[in-house]
Formats: structure tokens, C-alpha cells, sequence
């Protein structure tokens, strides 16, 4: 993972917290190198032990946030609740979900009860 | 919503077995537009109990509506077992005089309808009784035959015989009628639900009719349940879909439901990423979003978030 080229933007985050490293790891890569996002952030979120990714889809100006966890993991919802708190309330959130086989699903969370789009 | 508080007496649920029934038809018509609940019918034919397309009353609220009913002094509980009181000899004299004069009354009805109902023609009734005549003939004809080929050997075995010819019966007369199947108990003299009414959950828990909310998962439904129903939305079972309501944002014969929900007792129950991927998934192929619905029990309130696929990855 050291000699990976991603590695240095998430030097100071992986060794912090070992549990998600693989996650946040994985979501990373996805996002700049797959999804092929712009200005990739990562965010050090303690409260939730992990670091979340934000950027902007490619040609659009709209920033993202992207929080990883792991199939494996239980949550519940006060960790999500905690988390949109921690990313100071956007509307909606990208959840990432990883397994131990590299794939990755989005799932989107927004606050609040809101229409599916047409 | 005090908007929503009762103008009128509130709504009579029979609750027998810990179940509440809703037998009155105006009642039912109130809880669908005045207070914006669904319920179930659960009422079939006697002779056709297996058909569930077309059911009727009575109609069988969740214990989640019954509650929000309850608690909004719309509606009070009855303990309907107890309500139907032991009925004196002339009670029950004037309920079976009352039955025999209906019986006699539909009879007539039967009758009348029968006289009324457009005859056949002369043409078909001729054409008929000679397709009946040839049948006959040829029955007859045939019974001949194989009497003549077997009667020796078969005279004794009587059993094995067809019954005599019978007079055909009278051409039935195809004609509709009604049959009432008697539903509802509050005609009845004996019946009174004065004395076992309770206006509260508790007071119908005290008295051992009711039990609903019972625990912590099941206060979380109501206070859910109560939590969509407050934003306008119309709440079905939620099983076709994974979760525990269908939710419509407004009447469902109006309208698709827009989601289905799922219930967490608490901030801290566990979800697990996979139930968030099925029922995200499964919303989305169905355009639906999932809400997750979290209740906190200590401050009785309940928030959502809506689950969506990301469109990407």
C-alpha cells in the first residue's frame, strides 16, 4: 500500500485509523482514478474514525462528499446522523461501500424524506 | 396537527382478540378522508373464503393506526365481546320476528324479481324443450340397449343402475339476488358499548383488550408511523417491498407510493451496508426512494434519510 502512488494523499489518515484503511483506500482510488473526480479532498473525520473523500464529478462544479465503510461494518443511524454532522450538514451524502473483492456501490443518503427523481 | 383533532364523536374500533375492526361503512369512509388511514379489508364470502381480490368489510386497522386514532381522541377502543350483553327472551323474540319478516320480505322480493325478469322468447323456450325431448330420446334409447345386452347377468346389481328417469327439474330461473350476510352487531338490542369503551391506550391496556405498543420496536413503529402520517403521507404494509410501510404522499388510489420505509428503533440499532444497498437498490428499480426512518425514544422524535443509488460506480 506504501508504494502505491495514492498513498502519500492519505499517509496522514490510513495509519490513524487501520480498521477503515482499506475503505478509504479503496474509495479513494475509485473516485480519482474510476470516477474520475476533481479536486479530491480528504477529510480526517474522528468522530467516525475515518476520513471522508469530497471532490466534483467530472464537468460539474458541485462539491461531493464521499464517506467509506466497509460491507462488513454494522452502522446505524446515529453514525450516519453523526456524519452529516461532521461534514457540516450537506444535503445528501455518498455512501461507499466496499468489499474484500475491490468492488464498490454508491449509495446516496439525503436528509430528510425526499422524492425519488422522476 | 390540531387541525386534525376531532369535530364529531369519535370513531367506535371493535377491538375483539387485540385486533381492531371497523364494521360501519360512514366510519370507514371517515378514516380514509378525514383521518387519512388506510387499514386492511379482511371481509370475504363465506361460500368463497379463499378469493382476496375483492374484500370487504370489516376492515382491520394496524395497531399503529389504531394508536395514532386513539391518542388523536379520534376514535376510542371497545371491548366487543363484552359489549354484547346477555339478551332477554323478548329481546331475542323481537330479533327472530324481525329476521322472519325479512326472510319473508326477500322471499317476495325473490319472487318479484323472477316474475320481472324478461321472459325467454316463445321461439327459445320451443327450441328447448325439443333439444331436452331429443336428450331424452336418445338416453332412453340407449338405457334400452344396454338393459336388453346385460340383463341377465346384471338384474341383481341394482346399485350399479342408473336412477330412474326423473322428471327433468323446472328450467332454473336465472335471476340475481342479494344475500345478507349479517355483519355488524350494533343493531342488535343487547349490544352496548357504553360501559366498555376506553378512551385511552392505557385505559385499553388496564383492561387487558390491547397491548400494542408493547416495546421498544413497537413504540418506534407508532411514533414513525405517526411521524409520516403528520407530514401528510398515507401509510401501506410494507411487505411487497422489504420494508415496514409503503409510503404514498397521498391517497393511494391517487397516487404511486413514493417510498417504502423501514423502521430502526434507535440511533444506535444496527444497519448493516448491506441492507442499505438492497433496499437502495430495490427503491431504485422500482422508483421509489427508501427512507430509513430512526426513532429516538427519549425525545419521542423521529428523522429520515433517504436512501437512493448513487448513479455512478
Amino acid at each position: 500500500m506504501q508504494a502505491h502512488p495514492s498513498y502519500p494523499a492519505l499517509a496522514h489518515i490510513l495509519p490513524k485509523y487501520p480498521r477503515a484503511a482499506g475503505s478509504v483506500f479503496q474509495a479513494y482510488n475509485d473516485i480519482l482514478h474510476v470516477q474520475n473526480w476533481t479536486d479530491v479532498q480528504v477529510v480526517d473525520l474522528e468522530g467516525v474514525s475515518r476520513a471522508a473523500i469530497t471532490g466534483k464529478k467530472p464537468k460539474t462544479d458541485v462539491t461531493l462528499h464521499v464517506i467509506p465503510c466497509s460491507l462488513s461494518e454494522t452502522l446505524s443511524f446515529g453514525w450516519l446522523t453523526t456524519t452529516f454532522t461532521l461534514l457540516s450538514d450537506p444535503p445528501e451524502i455518498f455512501l461507499a461501500i466496499t468489499s474484500d473483492d475491490a468492488s464498490i456501490v454508491y449509495y446516496k443518503l439525503s436528509r430528510g424524506i425526499v422524492k425519488p427523481q422522476v | 396537527m390540531s387541525s386534525t383533532r376531532p369535530s364529531g364523536p369519535p370513531l367506535h374500533l371493535r377491538v375483539a382478540n387485540k385486533k381492531a375492526y371497523v364494521w360501519d361503512v360512514e366510519d370507514i369512509a371517515a378514516i380514509r378522508a378525514k383521518h387519512r388511514l388506510c387499514g386492511v379489508f379482511t371481509g370475504t364470502l363465506p361460500h368463497l373464503s379463499q378469493q382476496n381480490l375483492f374484500l370487504g368489510v370489516p376492515m382491520v386497522l394496524l395497531p399503529e393506526e389504531v394508536v395514532l386514532l386513539v391518542e388523536n381522541e379520534s376514535a376510542v377502543l371497545i371491548d366487543d365481546p363484552k359489549a354484547h350483553l346477555e339478551p332477554s327472551v323478548a329481546e331475542l323474540q323481537r330479533w327472530s320476528a324481525q329476521e322472519n319478516e325479512l326472510a319473508q320480505l326477500r322471499l317476495a322480493q325473490l319472487a318479484a324479481a323472477a316474475k320481472d325478469s324478461p321472459a325467454m322468447s316463445d321461439e327459445a323456450v320451443r327450441k328447448r324443450k325439443e333439444r331436452e325431448l331429443k336428450r331424452k330420446a336418445a338416453a332412453e334409447a340407449k338405457a334400452a340397449a344396454e338393459a336388453a345386452s346385460s340383463e341377465s347377468a346384471e338384474t341383481h346389481s341394482s346399485i350399479f343402475k342408473p336412477p330412474e328417469e326423473v322428471a327433468a327439474p323446472p328450467a332454473p330461473v336465472d335471476v340475481q339476488y342479494t344475500v345478507v350476510i349479517p355483519a355488524s352487531s350494533t343493531p342488535f338490542e343487547w349490544y352496548n358499548d357504553s360501559a366498555c369503551a376506553y378512551t385511552t391506550i392505557q385505559s385499553a391496556k388496564d383492561a387487558g383488550i390491547w397491548e400494542y405498543p408493547s416495546d421498544l420496536h413497537e413504540r418506534a413503529k407508532c411514533g414513525v408511523f405517526r411521524g409520516l402520517w403528520e407530514q401528510g403521507m398515507f401509510m401501506g404494509g410494507g411487505i411487497k417491498f422489504g420494508g415496514d410501510y409503503l409510503v404514498y404522499p397521498g391517497d393511494p388510489l391517487r397516487y404511486h407510493a413514493h417510498f417504502s420505509a423501514s423502521v430502526l428503533d434507535s440511533p444506535t440499532s444496527a444497519l448493516t451496508p448491506m441492507e442499505i444497498v438492497a433496499h437502495g437498490r430495490l427503491g431504485t428499480v422500482t422508483k421509489k426512494s427508501h427512507l430509513l426512518c430512526g426513532w429516538d425514544d427519549e425525545k419521542k422524535d423521529v428523522s429520515y434519510l433517504s436512501i437512493e443509488w448513487a448513479g455512478f460506480g
